[in-house]
């Protein structure tokens, strides 16, 4: 007796869900907000607030909050680019990992240098950068290339044509090339710390294999310069 | 007590006390967390949540194993070996001060959740002994005995038993290398057969066992097991004090991952290293001391919240282990935080901008929940 109806139940039940289930990135109301996580801005006391300052408080009092994402963190160590440098090292889900060897790397960097830092003579010691996260940030900032080529077809041949490259693309293709660097064109036993510890102290001093096919595509981009005119953006 | 910890905490505070000058040198302000006293014998409460030097070649001759792997790490990048000192660790030197030595050997258990600093604990203590002269038994970690063992071989000493002739002569190696003179000067008593031809009188030194077991492999666990019986003989005439240093010591009650050839799994006393160094653990000899550590970091088959001498030795382990004085290590306390700290922030190991700042102290403090083990894997990449 229970069982048919049990089903039946389920078979009417079913109908009213939607076709849609969106999981991931989820669609929200318009009418929720984004969540604040700066402690600044709540530490400010309420007379130094500007009008729309006043207005967003008031709004946050009626709507709904989405969700944190699990990456944005309140934390005074978080910074954007090694989050954004993690999630491109993750493979098949696997933050943590992933996390790991980007703290692994840092700390490796961070010996690295160190370790010449108390080698060096006293006059010397000021040009040693220690600090993994400006080596980084400049390491990226010396693999971005400023031009990129890309595939236009005309007339049935395609043309690598010569194009401005947005700042995303630039971080992206620096960031994918140093890790493509460490996956594939090291020793197969060697740990990916200290695989990308090495490439980026490369990369810092404007060194190693990174540098060398930013400067490849530069080459290609100067020599395909007559065909820039096929670019209609 | 508490008054005198207030107190001391608010002169370390100012930096500008009379108890704190004595130790800091005047030519350059070394900072407050640092203690110029080098040998353990001195260190008193005075000393507490301070770091002090351990010179690079003691380093060598005292730990040529048995320091953690992060600390050797730390003293490669900081050129220096610092240790703190901390309550447990100045509770154990007293007793030890104190201890009589012609009563039986008392056995001291330290135990403590994970990473609160038990190895470095015992580390102090052994740095303390090998300075006032004591023999030094240190064994850095019980568990690598009693599990991952390439080789097992039948002991020619006993059918029952198996030898573990690697982690044996490795042991010995390390032995030999901190505890050369009394090698010289302690004697065999007996005479050894090791195999058909190759015996050790009466009266030899004890080196020529050690050279014995290094150059035949295959005999190495038997020349252990012969060092430890005669060092246990001879301890309480007095010509020199034992220290038995073991780490890990809920290894040799639990079990093995370790199977012999027809797949039976192997208990811990069919292991003659294990065999002997439950011996050696035990409290009927006298002229000496017996330090252990619990660890659950590298145990087997025991779950991870396990800390407790109870949980980690078992039933068999504790019984055997019974009478013995237990020593709890914490975690941090807000001083040796801030000396912790401090220390980090002179080295320059602390480099993100934030990390000088309040806020990210006090993140530090909140993520590692003051446990020495977690600040010092947070502090590595920043």
């Amino acid at each position: 007796m229970a069982a048919p109806s049990a089903a039946g139940l389920g078979r009417r039940l079913r109908a009213w869900l939607p076709r849609i289930m969106p999981v991931r990135w989820s669609r929200y109301n318009p009418s929720y907000l984004e969540p604040e996580v700066k402690k600044e801005s709540y530490q400010k006391p309420l007379e130094e607030l500007t009008e729309e300052e006043r207005e967003q408080m008031e709004l946050k009092a009626v709507r709904p909050i989405k969700a944190a994402p699990p990456t944005l963190s309140s934390s005074v160590f978080s910074d954007p680019m090694i989050s954004k440098f993690t999630n491109m090292m993750m493979k098949s889900g696997n933050k943590v990992l992933a996390r790991s060897l980007m703290s692994q790397t840092l700390e490796a960097i961070k010996r690295k240098q160190l370790e010449k830092y108390h080698k060096a003579p006293e006059n010397e010691k000021e040009t040693i950068e220690c600090n993994p996260y400006v080596i980084f940030h400049q390491a990226l900032k010396n693999c971005q290339p400023i031009i990129g080529l890309s595939s236009i077809t005309k007339g049935g041949k395609t043309y690598q044509v010569p194009v401005p490259l947005t700042d995303n693309r630039k971080r992206f293709l620096a960031m994918k090339w140093l890790i493509t660097e460490c996956r594939e064109n090291k020793h197969r036993r060697t740990m990916m710390p200290e695989k990308l510890s090495q490439e980026l102290l490369l990369a810092f001093n404007n060194e190693g294999p990174v540098i060398k096919k930013k400067h490849v595509l530069h080459k290609m981009a100067e020599a395909n310069r007559a065909y820039a005119h096929f670019r209609w953006w | 007590q508490l008054d005198h910890a207030c107190a001391l905490h608010t002169a370390a505070r100012a930096g500008l006390s009379s108890v704190s000058s004595q130790d800091v040198p005047a030519e350059r302000p070394r900072a407050v967390f640092h203690t110029s006293e080098s040998d353990p014998a001195k260190h008193t409460e005075q000393h507490e949540a301070r770091l002090y030097n351990i010179p690079l070649e003691e380093v060598k001759a005292v730990f040529p194993h048995g320091l953690p792997h992060r600390f050797q790490q730390q003293i490669q990048t900081f050129n220096e070996a610092r240790v703190m000192v901390r309550k447990p660790a100045l509770e154990l030197l007293a007793y030890l001060k104190g201890s009589i030595f012609s009563q039986p050997a008392v056995r001291y258990v330290i135990y403590g959740e994970r990473g609160t600093g038990k190895t470095m604990t015992l580390c102090h203590v052994v740095h303390y002994c090998w300075r006032q002269g004591w023999l030094v038994l240190h064994v850095p970690d019980a568990h690598l005995w009693v599990k991952n063992c390439k080789e097992l071989l039948q002991s020619s000493y006993n059918k029952d038993r198996l030898d573990q002739p690697l982690q044996a002569s490795v042991w010995l190696k390390n032995f030999k290398t901190s505890n050369e003179r009394f090698l010289q000067e302690i004697k065999t008593q007996k005479k050894y057969m090791w195999g058909k031809h190759e015996s050790t009188e009466e009266g030899r030194p004890l080196g020529e066992v050690v050279e014995q077991g290094l150059a035949r492999v295959r005999s190495a666990s038997d020349a252990v097991g012969v060092v430890l019986r005669e060092l246990k003989q001879q301890s309480h005439r007095g010509s020199f004090r034992l220290l038995v240093a073991v780490d890990g010591v809920n290894a040799l009650w639990g079990r093995t991952t370790l199977s012999k050839e027809d797949k039976s799994p192997v208990s811990p006393e069919e292991l003659t290293l294990v065999h002997n160094l439950r011996k050696m653990v035990m409290n009927d000899w006298s002229g000496g001391a017996i330090v252990t550590t619990l660890s659950q970091t590298g145990s087997l088959f025991k779950p991870s919240s396990a800390y407790t001498p109870q949980e980690l030795l078992g039933k068999e382990g504790f019984d055997a282990l019974d009478p013995f004085v237990p020593i709890p290590v914490p975690n941090y306390s807000p001083r040796e935080f801030e000396s912790c700290y401090g220390y980090y922030l002179e080295r320059k190991w602390l480099q993100h901008e934030k990390g000088h700042t309040e806020d990210g102290k006090a993140e530090l403090q909140f993520l590692s929940g003051s446990n020495p083990r977690q600040l010092d894997r947070l502090a590595g990449p920043l």
